[in-house]
């Protein structure tokens, strides 16, 4: 090739200059391919789908329910700091001061009993396969010793195996209440989309097309609706149908869409003024093909967004709402319950209420992380 | 995740330090460095309480229902009651009944009349004085249907025509009570009561001031102005929800001998939170000690107290509704319970079997009354077999057809682990189906007294120290009877103890009476208490009788 023709002019054709050089997508391709370039969106998408498998799949392979109790090992941490005895078993201090057996691969043998209390020298002597072991209290921290001896075990770390995430203050196994307590959040998420979606936009879309007289009254609604604080629906509404998650499902059926269908209103009164609905009208569409055919679908990027950030705060309702003792009925688990239980041993044994926050903390995140990546993804400003 | 490989990292680091120092984990118990003691010093400096100043805070675990002594017999409200108004006698350090308001007192021979002197110069905490009349006035209060005193038949069991005057048909001047000039009390009653003495220093049987209540009806007890009182102690402030504030009453008559000037009964309902305040040092004392911190405080915390308690804890079955009001199901309901595993595990280890409602702890010639009793066939562990058997004998194999249980507890964290563990055994050890649901105190005990429950936590502190304290209990028509128990035979040996002035006699028909309720398994019981509390080493003086009523008159903050 020589210079001139480098040089030299291209063919030109309007074909060519009308032309988009630029990969063509469709609108959802155009969504999906923003999404998934944004790792944060990406993680929590992930993250979620994991959390659906643990908390509907994991409880088939635990070999606990959410209810059962084992009196013998209560509050036991997923890692064991044990001493091991002379018969070669290991021993796990308990926050009640009892000795808790533990073979040496981690797994929980149960309390071991007692012999006696010698308050005098401080110890409990207890019975570890017919030797005798002193749990010895006077100090800092408790040991397990020889009574005549003093001489203290050695002590290693073990995990736990039976109870991976250890146990609660009633013995139950802490890894399958999660699941079950994640399944209630997820559960309550799914209806607050349900509801968001089912009552939200068709009443803001009303709302918002009719306008007038009516658009005042139902946002005064709305208005009431939202100022009354939900933690009083719940109360009042378990006075009807009991202590259960009903109770709160109802109430969040009757609030959480005010948000949604403020938006949809908005959404709608901006878009019912351009021509394509102008358009609709004067070929004779009825109210309500302009609003699902022509209307709902415009605004459904702001409606999408809403959705996904009004989940985690309708999960950490429901998980907040739990912790105050207003939730789920015992022995049913949910995240917040679990909190709730685990304030009052919150200084001996941190694991149990640790790990429930966490989940929830992991949740929030993950919606927030989706509904983050998805405001981006549907903002056409912000294509690349 | 995060937070363990911090914790395991820093566990390293100082693995490593003490490896540098040249020691290990210590190997022998003397090596162990000793529990951090917690004197006085330690303090933070903006507590409130330094300086030697005589405050003390106190925490109590729930509101009561009401502090007015004339109505409420509500356990949570004894700390404010016991310590803002003095009856006729009340309790010393040992545990025994000592001259309070009243100086003496006279018993007449066939031991029916008593007559009480006062001391001279009572004065009620506005400096207004206190007669006989006082006396009259609050015991005929507790007698007037308005009223609705839950303590009345404290009155009428006893009383000459305290059941005809509160019925309407007996008139004042034929009660029993009568002041006979401004100092001296007489009290008829209808039979010889050997134990009237002890039953006299019951909060029922304080005074209450009638201008008050004459002035402000029921709200007498919503403000602090109103609440007038005359004990050690006087209300300075009542702060709904929030707890009370007490100060050094100057009227009381050995207000000499009162060194705490004000004493603040703060409520703070979840024990854990209240535990770190006691911690901190924020407060002086808690009355509730979280069950998952027992063993530890009991192990290291100086301020930990245990005193003797005679109570116990138990269910309440509703004996008026089916399937209830059948002996056999209650008693698979009692077999099926694993009191050692409640107590070893939930409680950590405070508290004792219970096979009856009556509590050990009435002694009589030296030996426990209830010193070899019957258990009723139950055990500290849970006997399933026999169970399941009583069940199947009343008509319920396997707990087939038998309805959903509901068990009601009310807020408290231990109550609830208590009533989780239960429900989990009951369906487990039956096969029925067991639902479980709470209330605050005031709400469940409203429920409770009214009958709506099947299965209902309670528990019974005496309030004073004779068994006659739990008979009424489950004694037809009771006004504490909240069981519905009812029982012809059970009914009239409590009568005659009642009447029994040998203790002897009195104590083999109290066990005859025991033995007929328990065995036809009237409540379901659980445990034999003790009480135990925290109060920080540098206060002293204070004593709780086994009837767990807690008396700060002779506290002294040593700080």
């Amino acid at each position: 090739m020589t210079t001139q023709e480098k040089w030299a002019p291209l063919e030109q054709s309007s074909q060519d200059r009308e032309k988009i050089w630029s990969k063509n997508r469709t609108f959802a391709g155009d969504v999906w391919y923003r999404f998934r370039h944004k790792p944060t969106a990406i993680a929590g998408f992930i993250i979620i789908v994991l959390l659906l498998l643990f908390a509907f799949a994991g409880p088939l392979f635990s070999p606990y329910s959410y209810s059962d109790q084992d009196l013998s090992i209560v509050n036991v941490p997923p890692l064991m700091k044990v001493y091991r005895l002379p018969d070669g078993s290991h021993a796990f201090i308990s926050p009640a001061l009892t000795l808790v057996g533990a073979d040496s691969g981690g797994s929980l043998t149960g309390t071991l009993p007692t012999v006696r209390d010698e308050a005098d020298k401080r110890m409990t002597i207890f019975d570890a396969n017919g030797t005798e072991v002193a749990l010895y209290y006077g100090g800092a921290k408790y040991v397990v010793a020889d009574e005549a001896t003093g001489n203290i075990y050695p002590s290693s770390y073990l995990w736990n195996r039976d109870h991976v995430l250890g146990t609660d203050a009633l013995g139950r196994d802490i890894l399958t209440r999660l699941m079950y307590g994640t399944r209630v959040s997820l559960l309550v998420a799914f209806v607050a989309v349900l509801v968001n979606l089912a009552i939200g936009i068709v009443y803001g879309g009303i709302s918002g097309y009719l306008g007038g007289t009516v658009d005042a009254v139902m946002m005064r609604v709305v208005e009431i609706i939202s100022t009354i604080p939900l933690t009083l629906y719940v109360i009042l509404i378990m006075q009807i149908f009991g202590q259960q998650l009903k109770s709160i499902i109802i109430a969040l059926g009757c609030v959480y869409w005010v948000s949604m269908a403020q938006v949809v209103r908005g959404q709608v009164l901006s878009l019912k003024q351009q021509e394509f609905v102008l358009a609709a009208r004067t070929i004779g569409s009825s109210t309500g093909t302009i609003l699902s055919r022509h209307l709902i679908p415009n605004a459904m990027g702001p409606i999408l967004v809403t959705a996904t950030m009004l989940i985690p705060s309708a999960i950490f309702m429901e998980a907040f709402l739990g912790y105050m003792g207003i939730g789920l009925k015992p022995p049913l688990a949910s995240l917040g319950t679990m909190c709730n239980d685990a304030n009052a041993n919150l200084r001996t044994s941190p694991h149990e209420l640790l790990i429930p926050a966490a989940v929830i903390c992991l949740i929030m995140f993950a919606f927030n992380f989706v509904g983050d990546g998805l405001r981006d993804a549907l903002d056409p400003k912000l294509k690349k | 995740m995060m937070k363990k490989l911090i914790s395991l990292a820093l566990a390293g680091a100082l693995m490593l330090a003490l490896a540098a120092c040249g020691g290990d984990e210590p190997g022998n118990i003397n090596d162990v460095s000793p529990a951090p003691s917690a004197p006085a010093s330690q303090q933070p400096s903006g507590a409130p309480t330094s300086g030697g100043a005589q405050e003390l805070t106190f925490v109590l675990s729930n509101e009561p229902d009401g502090i007015d002594p004339g109505v409420t017999n509500n356990s949570f409200a004894k700390y404010v009651l016991n310590n803002c108004f003095e009856g006729l006698v009340t309790y010393d350090e040992s545990g025994s009944v000592v001259p309070g308001n009243a100086e003496s007192w006279d018993i007449s021979d066939d031991g029916t009349v008593y007559t009480f002197h006062l001391r001279d110069g009572l004065k009620w905490s506005d400096g207004s004085p206190l007669t006989a009349q006082d006396y009259v006035y609050a015991y005929q209060r507790v007698l007037t249907p308005a009223t609705a005193a839950q303590y009345m038949s404290m009155f009428t069991d006893y009383i000459v025509n305290a059941k005809e005057f509160y019925e309407g048909s007996a008139t004042a001047d034929e009660l029993g009570i009568k002041a006979l000039d401004d100092t001296t009390l007489e009290i008829a009653l209808m039979k010889p009561t050997a134990y009237f003495v002890d039953l006299a220093s019951m909060w029922c049987f304080d005074p209450v001031q009638k201008a008050t209540i004459d002035a402000n009806g029921d709200r007498w007890t919503a403000s602090a102005d109103s609440y007038i009182c005359n004990g050690p102690f006087k209300m300075t402030a009542i702060n709904m929800g929030e707890g009370y504030v007490l100060e050094k009453n100057e009227h009381y008559w050995n207000a000499d001998s009162v060194t705490l000037e004000k004493l603040t009964l703060r409520i703070i309902t979840d024990n854990a939170t209240a535990l770190t305040a006691y911690e901190s040092g924020e407060v002086d004392g808690i009355t509730a000690i979280p069950a998952a911190d027992y063993s530890r405080l009991k192990a290291s915390d100086p301020g930990f107290n245990s005193f003797p308690s005679y109570s116990t804890t138990y269910y309440n079955i509703n004996c008026g509704k089916p399937p209830y009001d059948d002996p056999l199901v209650r008693k698979a309901l009692a077999l099926a319970i694993d009191r050692q595993a409640i107590i070893d595990s939930v409680l950590q280890g405070r508290g004792v079997p219970a096979y009856s409602y009556l509590s050990p702890g009435y002694v009589v010639d030296g030996k426990d009354i209830t010193d070899g009793r019957s258990d009723n066939e139950l055990t500290a562990g849970a006997n399933v077999e026999a169970a399941r058997a009583a069940l199947a004998e009343a008509g319920y194999p396997n707990g087939e057809g038998f309805p959903t249980l509901q068990l009601s507890y009310y807020s408290s964290d231990t109550v609830k682990m208590i009533a989780e563990a239960m429900a989990e055994m009951l369906q487990n050890n039956l096969g029925i189906k067991v639902d479980i649901s709470s209330n605050d105190w005031a709400v469940f005990y409203d429920s409770v007294q009214a009958g709506n429950y099947e299965v209902a936590a309670m528990g019974w502190s005496a309030d004073y120290q004779h068994p006659m304290s739990f008979l009424p209990l489950f004694k037809t028509g009771d006004s504490s009877n909240n069981s519905f128990y009812s029982n012809s035979e059970y009914d009239a040996l409590v009568e005659q103890v009642m009447v029994e002035s040998d203790p002897a006699k009195a104590a083999e028909l109290i066990m005859q009476a025991e033995a007929i309720a328990a065995g036809d398994y009237c409540c379901l019981p659980l445990y034999y208490g003790t009480n135990t509390f925290l109060m920080k080493d540098y206060v002293s003086g204070y004593y709780m009788t086994s009837s767990s009523n807690l008396y700060f008159q002779n506290v002294k903050v040593n700080k």
